[in-house]
């Protein structure tokens, strides 16, 4: 036979609650629809709860001075189903008690047992399509790259750039790195010894991470140095490798200087002169002084500038005029023992030349049909991809060989 | 040459003309032709349709609502936009809820002479578009020109919903224009009143004109300005406006009404929830102040939004 | 124009009274046992939001439903059950709305005594009640410009809202138009628990009917007949364009202002008067002594009210609920130009 509930009514609007005052009937008596079966007591005033049905009483959930929520079950009538169909409860017979104890967590079998309007579906999104609105996003707003006015306003005032964060992992929206996340490396730092970096560090950090921004390649080849050390040896200046490899790449660039132009929008930017710069090793850093005009003026007599600016850059006293402005730099790792490195042009340029280390290899000579000892040193160029490709970057190497394998003329 | 309150005056005519369920009712509106005047006449050529009312706001509107019910479509002249409040709970309550309610379409037309004038005062001048946009229900207009005084007027009597329609007393009689629109945009569309690409100005209204004289003001130092004239507050036109705020990257947005909660933080809200990515600077607004609109034409010219306030905030939104 | 004595009492002096009154009757029943039901099923946590019972007031009720016809209006306040039957609301209508089904005329979207079909003349109550007022003069207004001739608006409200700013603005707007509006205040002595001291200093309601220069009834709410002759005078006197009508019936209200309210506020005194006594058991009694009607078919009538209310209560609850996924969620009827910030984030 069907089971009805005889549910907590809302009792005025605001009411969320009410407390058991009486049981008009026991378990087992008959009782009449619409007979008040209980007594029930709000703030408001005190209630008759009716029987939904006419039938008998088989059980009293609820219990004499506890108070129950709207909707509850209180207890059970049972009735003929003829009664029920009569009344339209068909859609509000409670489910057994077993049923009721298999229930999931957080479902109530007043839900299960409420009028039929109260039992709205589940909220489903059917029939609800989302509005897209607006414009689309750019690619880079979204996601791992993009940081949150929030947090790039602490970070301005951190003094932090995006590089610094790169080896945290954003827990946020696609990856996005959140102010929680930022917030929990910082003070993760804390626990480490934290030392102050150099402002040559620090500026030698912001170029590099400017330059960085720019897709950058490396080729390299092996020179064979020998007649530029044989001149070395004969010239009472002595010019430093460096000299030599500056000088080639300068009468080079003065060949073609759109090789060194600088990509701005759609257009090559010319370098007004041809202005190369050299990396000096100073104290927690690197500096680059520049020779002007450096496709204009013989090696030797480059020579005098050359050593006067690399004592000024090693005592970090270099002239204003002394340093920017340049169009590609040389660097010769090969004086740390190296013999092969990929330098990051500096932001403003777009090409590198770096120098290996030499050193003594058999080199197979056609003239004499043998093997002869031979001082190779590697030298690469790395560039600014957008502007030259592998081939051009080659070919400027490879002029730069040529060069330096007549250093008389240079 | 034709003023806007004539443009209110002829559309109210071509109603009436063109379709005998309209009729107008109003407080000195028949034999007087209304305290501006938006009537003159009507009466005499209507008889029986340009009606006086008593003085009773409430009683208006729930009567129009009534007519509208049973297929008319009714006209209110509220003699200010501020006696409106008066039958607030009509307009909110009855009129804006009664589609949603019922299914029944309740085509009724109030027009609220808005907004200030010099020496009109705190009960004469507001700008009560706010206030009604934030009701489901009803469509609110806010005609800035002439044309629009027109077409919408003859768009909103056309209208199956609640229209207020916000017509600014200070251009009754400043502005003017060669001739009636004979094509006009249709309501819920924005219109660009002027092209730029450094900022962006949405507004509405009386204050069109002191955004268009403040973005000429910035055009001889080489700004280019783009102002959009909402038209309707209430739909209100968000993809005009974020198109704009893609080209321009910044956005103020200026009303004559009071800032708190008002149509200016609308636009903003969603040009920051729609548009985040496309703003070069916070977006920002420009309002009358937080106090009842003064009487003297000092007070009150300083109280509301002008074209140098306009451009000093333009300024200032140029170099963020 | 203004008469502030009892209307004149036509009772039995035409032929078919006797059946009216039955008709009457019969209505009123219906409307007590509907409401009952609904009560009942309040108290059993089947319903929603308020009830209001009009137990105490479905003589003026009926007697305002009965005198309407086809193509007249009918602005009823939340004690109406009885005058909105006889008016030509069905049952169904009634028991969908408290029961929030989606097929009932408010869809769920509002519920209880807030349900109409305006365009059958029913219109469905804002809260604010004399805001009705002016609304069925704008239908009245419109009757006149579409040349509707010998239609009447009636509109029901309690003491209450007698005080209202509303009900002094469409009374008057009534007047100076010279609409056929028939105002029926029904003083059930209570606006929820404010007595009528605390609501107006007028010693009766149907004096200000002389300061709106409208015709003022006075009639007694306990009974029928007087409800009938009364009520049917107002709304001829308006059918024949003689203005507004003021009618102000007085009784008791015999329920709690909702369901939600014991009404413990109401005076023991008020109760004994004849001021307080049952219209329905009345009019009961008044069939009975004119013999108009015999004690087993008031019997029968109250078991087919029983029959037809269970089985109207049946039918809604098998009625399936609003969908919140479904529902059309624009509140204006063109939807074009909806603002539309409605999505589901």
């Amino acid at each position: 036979m069907p089971r009805i509930p005889i549910v907590m009514p809302q009792l005025g609007e605001s009411i969320a609650e009410a407390t058991i005052i009486a049981f008009n009937v026991s378990i087992g008596d008959e009782v009449e629809c619409d007979q008040d079966a209980l007594e029930v007591e709000t703030q408001k005033a005190v209630m008759g709860v009716t029987s939904p049905c006419s039938g008998r009483v088989v059980e009293w959930s609820a219990q004499i001075q506890e108070s129950y929520a709207v909707g509850e079950i209180l207890g059970f009538v049972e009735c003929t189903v003829e009664e029920a169909h009569r009344l339209g409860l068909d859609g509000v017979i409670a489910p057994s008690s077993a049923m009721r104890e298999s229930l999931p967590h957080g479902f109530s079998p007043a839900d299960a047992a409420a009028a039929p309007f109260l039992q709205s579906p589940p909220l489903s999104t059917t029939g609800v399509a989302p509005t897209l609105r607006g414009l689309p996003v750019p690619a880079h707003a979204s996601g791992a790259s993009f940081l949150s006015p929030r947090l790039k306003a602490r970070m301005a005032e951190l003094g932090l750039h995006a590089a610094d964060l790169a080896g945290i992992a954003g827990s946020g929206a696609a990856g996005r790195l959140t102010i929680e996340d930022f917030e929990k490396f910082l003070s993760q730092l804390d626990d480490q010894q934290l030392s102050q970096a150099s402002s040559m560090r620090v500026a030698v950090a912001d170029a590099m991470r400017r330059s960085w921004t720019r897709p950058i390649a490396t080729v390299g080849m092996p020179v064979v140095i020998d007649p530029l050390l044989a001149h070395r040896k004969l010239t009472t200046t002595k010019a430093g490798p460096a000299l030599y490899g500056l000088r080639a790449l300068a009468i080079a660039l003065g060949e073609n200087s759109a090789l060194a132009g600088r990509l701005i929008g759609d257009k090559i930017v010319h370098p007004r002169s041809i202005d190369v710069g050299f990396a000096v090793e100073a104290e927690d850093g690197v500096l680059v002084p520049v020779l002007r005009h450096a496709d204009r003026t013989p090696l030797n007599a480059l020579v005098v500038r050359y050593n006067e600016l690399v004592d000024l850059a090693r005592r970090r006293r270099l002239p204003a005029d002394a340093t920017g402005g340049s169009i590609a730099t040389v660097t010769n790792f090969g004086s740390f023992g190296l013999e092969w490195a990929t330098p990051i042009p500096l932001p403003e340029q777009t090409l590198v030349l770096g120098m290996g280390a030499g050193r003594i290899v058999p080199r197979w000579d056609a003239k004499t049909s043998q093997f002869l000892p031979a001082t190779e040193a590697h030298f690469t160029l790395s560039f600014d991809h957008r502007v030259l490709d592998g081939g051009g970057a080659g070919r400027l190497l490879v002029r730069i060989a040529e060069l330096l394998s007549t250093p008389e003329s240079l | 040459m034709i003023t806007y309150l004539e443009a209110i005056r002829e559309a109210q005519k071509k109603a009436l003309e063109s379709d005998p369920r309209v009729y107008i009712y109003g407080q000195d509106i028949a034999a007087f032709g209304g305290a501006f005047k938006a009537t003159k006449n009507l009466a005499a050529t209507f008889p029986g349709r340009v009606i006086d009312s008593p003085i009773s706001e409430d009683a208006m509107i729930g009567s129009a609502i009534g007519a509208a019910l049973q297929g008319m479509r009714p006209v209110i002249e509220m003699q200010f936009a501020d006696f409106s409040t008066v039958g607030f709970n009509q307009i909110v309550n009855q009129a804006a809820t009664m589609f949603w309610r019922t299914g029944e379409p309740c085509p009724i037309t109030i027009r609220l002479p808005s907004g200030g004038t010099p020496g009109s005062g705190p009960f004469h001048s507001q700008n009560l578009e706010a206030l009604y946009a934030h009701y489901p229900g009803l469509i609110i207009l806010t005609p800035a020109t002439v044309e629009d005084a027109y077409s919408m007027l003859l768009e909103a009597i056309a209208l199956n919903d609640p229209v207020i329609f916000c017509e600014h007393k200070y251009l009754y009689y400043h502005l003017k224009a060669e001739a009636l629109p004979s094509a006009a945009l249709p309501v819920g569309k924005a219109r660009i009143a002027r092209a730029g690409r450094d900022a962006t100005v949405v507004t509405y209204s009386a204050m069109l004109h002191e955004a268009l004289a403040a973005a000429e003001e910035l055009a001889a130092d080489g700004w280019e300005i783009e102002v959009i004239d909402l038209r309707s507050v209430k739909p209100l036109d968000t993809d005009t406006v974020l198109a704009s705020v893609a080209r321009t990257g910044r956005v103020l947005a200026v009303g004559e009404a009071w800032p708190w909660g008002g149509v200016t933080a609308e636009v903003l809200a969603r040009i920051a929830t729609d548009g985040f990515n496309l703003l070069d600077a916070p977006p920002m607004r420009l309002n009358s102040k937080d106090t009842p609109v003064p009487f003297h034409p000092n007070l009150w010219g300083t109280h509301r939004p002008t074209a140098s306030t306009i451009s000093n905030a333009l300024r200032d939104l140029l170099r963020l | 124009m203004l008469h502030l004595a009892e209307a004149p009492s036509r009772a039995g002096k035409t032929s078919d009274f006797p059946e009216t009154y039955r008709r009457a009757y019969r209505w009123m029943l219906l409307a007590r046992v509907a409401e009952e039901k609904i009560a009942s099923l309040f108290r059993g946590g089947r319903i929603t939001g308020g009830v209001f019972l009009g137990k105490g007031q479905e003589a003026i009720s009926v007697a305002t439903g009965l005198a309407l016809k086809q193509g007249d209006i009918f602005a009823p306040l939340i004690r109406d059950q009885a005058g909105r039957l006889a008016f030509g609301e069905s049952l169904h209508d009634f028991t969908l709305t408290y029961l929030g089904a989606r097929s009932g005329p408010m869809r769920g979207r509002d519920g209880n005594v807030h349900r109409g079909r305006p365009r059958e003349g029913l219109l469905p109550m804002i809260s604010h009640l004399g805001a009705m007022i002016s609304v069925v003069n704008g239908m009245l207004i419109a009757h006149r410009f579409n040349g509707k001739a010998g239609t009447v608006g009636a509109a029901s409200l309690g003491d209450g809202a007698t005080s209202t700013g509303a009900f002094h603005e469409s009374l008057n707007q009534a007047a100076v138009e010279k609409l056929p509006l028939v105002l029926v205040v029904t003083n059930n002595q209570y606006a929820y628990s404010t007595p009528n001291e605390r609501q107006f200093a007028c010693s009766d309601l149907v004096e200000k009917a002389i300061g709106y220069g409208v015709s003022g009834h006075s009639i007694d709410g306990t009974c029928l007949e007087d409800c009938m002759n009364g009520i049917g005078e107002a709304v001829r006197q308006a059918r024949a364009g003689h203005g507004p009508q003021l009618v102000v019936a007085s009784n008791l209200r015999l329920a709690g202002h909702g369901e939600h309210d014991d009404a413990h506020y109401v005076s023991t005194h008020l109760k004994n008067l004849p001021l307080g006594r049952d219209c329905l058991e009345n009019a009961q009694q008044k069939l009975l002594q004119n013999g108009w009607a015999e004690a087993p078919t008031l019997e029968l009538w109250a078991r087919e009210c029983a029959v037809q209310v269970d089985e109207a209560v049946a039918y809604a609850l098998r009625e399936p609920a609003p969908d919140p996924a479904t529902e059309d969620w624009c509140a204006i009827s063109h939807r074009h130009l909806a603002d539309g910030n409605n999505a589901a984030i």
